[in-house]
């Protein structure tokens, strides 16, 4: 038996291509731009609009760059930074798009197979050109100019993105080849010894590399040749590789001048979380602590950890928690740069879009949250929880306050009541039969009994006599024999002018306690 | 700019929806709280949304009962309750007796000055995220006019956030600027509350 494979057809790609991406990470993270040129091999690679202004060109050799240009800042190439302005990039792109592909020096690939579905068609658009304005958008937000281009198969996108004229370009899978034609012949990204030896041929575009026979490039050229004839003529069936982020997701900004008010520093702050939460949006999570350094002037720094009381990639929340912050904040010198990072991140839970449960209410509930967070420590915020145990500062523990979850009306999935806590039955008790007081002191107040013929007639709180009108009790509570043994026994006495309270004698000593109040 | 990310496009999607749908403000009217003899005193039938209302009363009074049950009455309406907490005593046993679904009541437990207690008081009441909220802060040792400030700022972050403010405060102590002040003494005692309301910072005529 035969098995017969169906032909693979080539993806719809949306690749961005950053031009002169190394100038351009530089730029993001200064103030001012200025006569700049990045260098490679003591040639000039990129330059700035001012410094080419001034006569500097790309290819120049430094000598030459500084000669037309005396205030020309040279900045050595770094390919390692440059590849990781990719990645954060790529990060963000995952909001968009399944897939994204690193395709250094200067681009990215999108999976845009199922652009149709990520939004409403727009008259003559199927989805596609709706995506690459969507992610030229994201990459100016995260402070990068790109060029977008939609095709069939990897290699002729990127092509298209890299060469093609518009910021957006779209090939419909029948007109790949015809669109790929006109496009010089680096392009392809062939290497400069295949690129070179086409040229000598007379091969000066891509169209005359499609239009030459497949066999004798073969023949002269081998694989590279096959491969390169297939990709003029728009055929790429290879799928993308997708890139996986591993490391959490951190931005920096350096200012021009020392800042010593919060409002600049502010400025920038509102830049570096928005694309801090792009990148770790696109991954489906949220940070739950950040961390800020402020680069202080001549030298030093200082750091803070913020905690987030919930996994969020709103950087309006960020913001919030993050200007709680700054606002009371005295540093010993000016700041001269930002670094901001996601340094703890989890999974955001899945939201749903019920419309009906006030949505407002939850993002106002999660700013704060983060706020309180902020300023009084997460231990400041819980929820309390019903503990099993019958020593009575112990009878419940703080846990975290976390999104409610829609209550169940019959009452089933509610916590459990502990032994001696009250009803079980009931929702709510009268007031006056409450067996536990609404408030416990934090350390418990000596009380002296005072008496008539065996009668206790008032009780001595803080050196005052309170007169006793009820008294109920004792309710014997002990134990933890086994660590820090207690026996008390409680009563609930009604002392004139004070009201109710709960008052313990302590068997270990003997003495009377005012251990909460009934209020 | 149009929203890019999913999230922004959620945000918008919401904003839209919430636009057509002209919500009515979750700021008005009043909140009973469930106990009629309490009810049948105040101006409205209960304690008013966007305002403070000061529970006022000796240590062991009855305030914190009385403002637990007002959070329990808007928990039971689906809100959200928080309790302030600057002393450190609320004992949450008692509140779940009193009905309180103690998942959805936020205790902030303020260690630091009164200053701080107040500023996350106000924190609280602003944000809108809850129904109702009761505030236990010692503010007798902060300067009067200071004090002042902050508590109308607390007043103000009520009428912002739309939620029921409960200022629990001694019997005896500075004005309160708040809408209804309740009065209690001693044992719970029907007869024995009383409340001044509605006519405007620190009550007015005896109901």
């Amino acid at each position: 038996m035969q098995l017969e494979l169906a032909p693979r057809s080539a993806p719809r790609v949306l690749a961005l291509s950053f031009p002169d991406l190394p100038l351009q990470r530089i730029l993001r993270e200064r103030e001012g731009g200025g006569l700049l040129a990045v260098v490679e091999d003591g040639r000039v690679a990129h330059c700035t609009g001012a410094a080419r202004a001034a006569g500097v060109r790309p290819g120049d050799g430094l000598a030459e760059a500084r000669a037309a240009c005396a205030g020309l800042q040279a900045i050595a190439a770094d390919p390692a930074s440059d590849r990781a302005a990719l990645r954060a990039l790529a990060e963000a792109m995952l909001a968009l798009v399944p897939a994204v592909e690193i395709a250094p020096p200067d681009a990215l690939l999108l999976d845009a197979g199922a652009a149709r579905l990520t939004r409403p068609r727009e008259a003559g658009d199927d989805g596609e050109t709706g995506l690459a304005d969507r992610a030229r958008r994201l990459a100016a937000e995260m402070g990068y100019r790109a060029r977008a281009a939609v095709a069939s198969g990897r290699g002729p996108a990127r092509a298209l993105a890299r060469y093609g004229r518009g910021p957006i370009l779209r090939a419909m899978p029948s007109e790949t080849a015809r669109v790929l034609a006109a496009l010089p012949l680096p392009a392809l990204d062939l290497g400069p010894p295949v690129e070179e030896r086409l040229q000598a041929l007379g091969v000066a575009d891509v169209g005359a590399l499609a239009r030459m026979p497949p066999e004798t490039l073969a023949h002269r050229f081998g694989a590279a040749g096959a491969a390169a004839a297939r990709l003029a003529r728009g055929e790429d069936t290879s799928p993308l590789v997708p890139y996986v982020p591993e490391t959490l997701p951190e931005e920096a900004f350096d200012l021009e001048a020392p800042v010593e008010t919060a409002e600049p520093i502010l400025f920038v702050l509102r830049r570096l979380a928005e694309r801090v939460s792009a990148r770790i949006a696109g991954r489906g999570l949220g940070a739950t602590r950040l961390r800020l350094t402020l680069k202080l002037d001549p030298r030093g720094e200082e750091r803070f950890l913020l905690p987030l009381a919930r996994p969020t990639s709103s950087s309006q929340g960020w913001l919030l928690v993050l200007k709680e912050r700054l606002v009371d904040l005295r540093l010993p010198a000016a700041v001269v740069g930002l670094r901001l990072a996601a340094v703890e991140v989890a999974a955001v839970p899945e939201e749903q879009l019920s419309i009906g449960d006030r949505p407002e209410a939850a993002l106002a509930l999660e700013a704060v949250l983060s706020r309180l967070a902020a300023r009084l420590g997460e231990s400041a915020l819980f929820a309390a929880e019903p503990a099993d145990r019958h020593r009575p500062e112990a009878a419940y523990r703080p846990t975290p306050f976390l999104k409610p979850k829609p209550r169940v009306k019959d009452g089933k999935g509610r916590r459990g009541r502990p032994a001696g806590q009250g009803p079980l039955d009931a929702d709510a008790v009268p007031r006056g039969d409450l067996v536990r007081p609404t408030r416990l002191l934090a350390s418990p107040r000596p009380v002296v009994a005072e008496g008539e013929g065996g009668r206790l007639t008032a009780l001595r709180v803080d050196g005052r006599a309170y007169a006793v009108e009820a008294l109920a009790g004792p309710e014997r509570l002990r134990g933890e024999w086994w660590s820090e043994p207690f026996d008390r026994d409680y009563y609930r006495a009604r002392l004139a002018g004070l009201g109710d309270c709960w008052i313990y004698r302590d068997g270990a000593d003997g003495h009377l306690y005012l251990h909460g109040l009934f209020d | 700019m149009a929203p890019v990310t999913r999230q922004a496009i959620l945000e918008d999607l919401r904003e839209r929806i919430r636009r057509i749908e002209r919500r009515p403000s979750h700021r008005e009217g009043f909140l009973p709280s469930g106990r009629p003899e309490v009810d049948a005193l105040l101006p409205g039938g209960g304690f008013p949304r966007g305002a403070l209302s000061h529970l006022a009363g000796g240590p062991a009074s009855g305030k914190t009962g009385l403002a637990l049950e007002i959070l329990a009455a808007a928990l039971r309406e689906g809100g959200l309750a928080a309790f302030v907490d600057g002393r450190g005593e609320l004992y949450p046993p008692a509140a779940e007796s009193l009905g309180i679904d103690l998942e959805r009541m936020l205790v902030v437990r303020v260690t630091g000055d009164a200053a701080t207690g107040l500023w996350a008081a106000e924190a609280v009441l602003a944000s809108g995220a809850f129904a109702a909220a009761a505030i236990d802060v010692p503010v007798s040792r902060l300067p009067a006019a200071r004090g002042e400030a902050m508590l109308r700022r607390v007043q103000m972050a009520a009428e912002k956030g739309g939620a029921v403010g409960l200022w629990l405060g001694p019997a005896e102590g500075g004005r309160i600027p708040a809408a209804v002040r309740l009065d209690l003494a001693g044992a719970p005692r029907p007869e024995r509350i009383r409340a001044r309301g509605q006519a405007g910072p620190g009550g007015g005529h005896a109901a």
